[in-house]
């Protein structure tokens, strides 16, 4: 049966599979932008072609986005369309997570500083020279920095977006920022898909104003050369 | 325009179909990932990570821009970027399908032989990294893949004449830094 990795993968690949399509053929080649799974990533997190990261729904009748209790005491969020994010902040109240979330189009972000980030996050930040540094080792150490950080144990990517409340200390809210590339990034065109970031703070978030993020659809040399 | 074309399209809705794509491509997926990632547990989650991605993706394909593999190559290509590129800014690369969860400790031990036996490739992309990445990505696929010109050229979304221009100036380079080039990387580009 599921005897090997390659069986349990084909397994749960399949699972995928009956999954996304529920209503049997979905006719049209071209899907729509407006209606993505949001699934997997982190703090900060880019998806470069964007096939990989951002599955597709193809159902109907889903609502805009999910929020389930899970029997750890952690709150599950998965936004299926980038709309209400007010319901989604209420949902997430409802669950007893204080909550910002924020979506924007890709290419914009809220001006900075819109809330203080905490300190304990600041001091966990990973330097200049190790982002942009290619050994794994020290890439494996940004990771472990990140995952280790307050707001990293508190906002994980686990089934879209997972928040621990044991880890969110009372007066701290949890902000989301998503921004989404209206133009569906394919793997022969492949571009960013959405960036997500997620924070805890302790003081108050200011209303979000949009500035430019002329970096945003940088995809590095994710970009196959031209010809 | 976009016209429904035969091909992989169905792959995505048909499970019978998807089973037989991934059976035919698994090793070959697996091995192009061991030589460029040396932890099995990663490997492991490329390879769901790919493989979610076809069927994301089934719908670009397009039966006269290059051959199945081809295309396959482009999608990999395409993933394993994007997760080097996660790597510096996320926090965890956090997958649909975390492809470690189904390892087992036979599994690893499998996969650990084959990131030893694509060794020997390691070492020739290793030697590749001084070329621009234009020529880079063309000589990755062509020498150490194995893909033949034209479906490199098709994997990378470039013309053949382009590729064949590339190849030979990346030869060129090659050339030029006696002693760093295993014969792995010569021999494949006569």
């Amino acid at each position: 049966m599921n005897d090997t990795f390659e069986d349990r993968l084909l397994a749960e690949l399949r699972t995928e599979m009956a999954g996304r399509a529920p209503q049997g053929r979905a006719p049209a080649p071209r899907r729509n932008t407006g209606r993505r799974l949001l699934a997997t990533a982190a703090v900060t997190a880019i998806a470069a072609a964007a096939a990989i990261a951002v599955p597709l729904v193809t159902g109907t009748g889903t609502a805009a986005y999910a929020v389930t209790k899970n029997p750890d005491g952690s709150v599950t969020l998965t936004i299926r369309e980038f709309r209400d994010p007010e319901g989604v902040e209420d949902e997430l109240a409802a669950a007893g997570v204080r909550a910002d979330v924020t979506y924007m189009p890709l290419g914009k972000r809220c001006e900075r500083p819109g809330f203080r980030p905490l300190d304990a996050d600041q001091a966990n930040m990973p330097t200049k020279e190790e982002l942009l540094s290619k050994d794994p080792a020290v890439r494996a150490k940004i990771r472990e920095k990140l995952a280790s950080s307050p707001s990293g144990k508190a906002i994980r990517m686990r089934n879209g977006i997972t928040i621990y409340p044991r880890y969110v200390e009372p007066g701290q809210t949890v902000v989301l920022q998503i921004a989404e590339n209206p133009k569906e990034p394919t793997v022969r065109d492949p571009g960013v898909a959405w960036q997500f970031s997620g924070m805890l703070t302790d003081g108050p978030v200011n209303p979000c104003r949009l500035v430019d993020d002329p970096g945003a659809f940088d995809v590095g040399d994710a970009v196959p050369p031209g010809s | 325009m976009r016209l429904r074309q035969p091909g992989l399209a169905g792959i995505a809705d048909d499970p019978g179909a998807f089973e037989a794509f991934y059976r035919r491509h698994f090793d070959e997926m697996t091995r192009f990932l061991a030589r460029r990632v040396d932890d099995p547990h990663t490997v492991a989650d490329l390879v769901a990570e790919v493989f979610l991605a076809v069927l994301d993706s089934a719908h670009t394909y397009r039966p006269g821009r290059g051959s199945e593999i081809a295309w396959l190559y482009g999608v990999a290509r395409n993933t394993l970027l994007a997760e080097r590129r996660r790597a510096a800014r996320e926090l965890r690369a956090g997958g649909r399908i975390a492809g470690r969860r189904l390892l087992e400790a036979d599994d690893v031990a499998r996969l650990e032989d084959r990131i030893d036996a694509e060794s020997p490739a390691r070492r020739a992309l290793q030697a590749m990294t001084g070329l621009p990445e234009s020529e880079r990505a063309l000589l990755e696929l062509v020498v150490v893949d194995q893909l033949t010109v034209s479906e490199a050229a098709a994997a990378l979304g470039i013309r053949q004449g382009t590729a064949r221009v590339r190849l030979h100036r990346a030869r060129r380079s090659l050339q030029q830094v006696p002693g760093v080039v295993p014969p792995l990387v010569m021999e494949g580009i006569r």
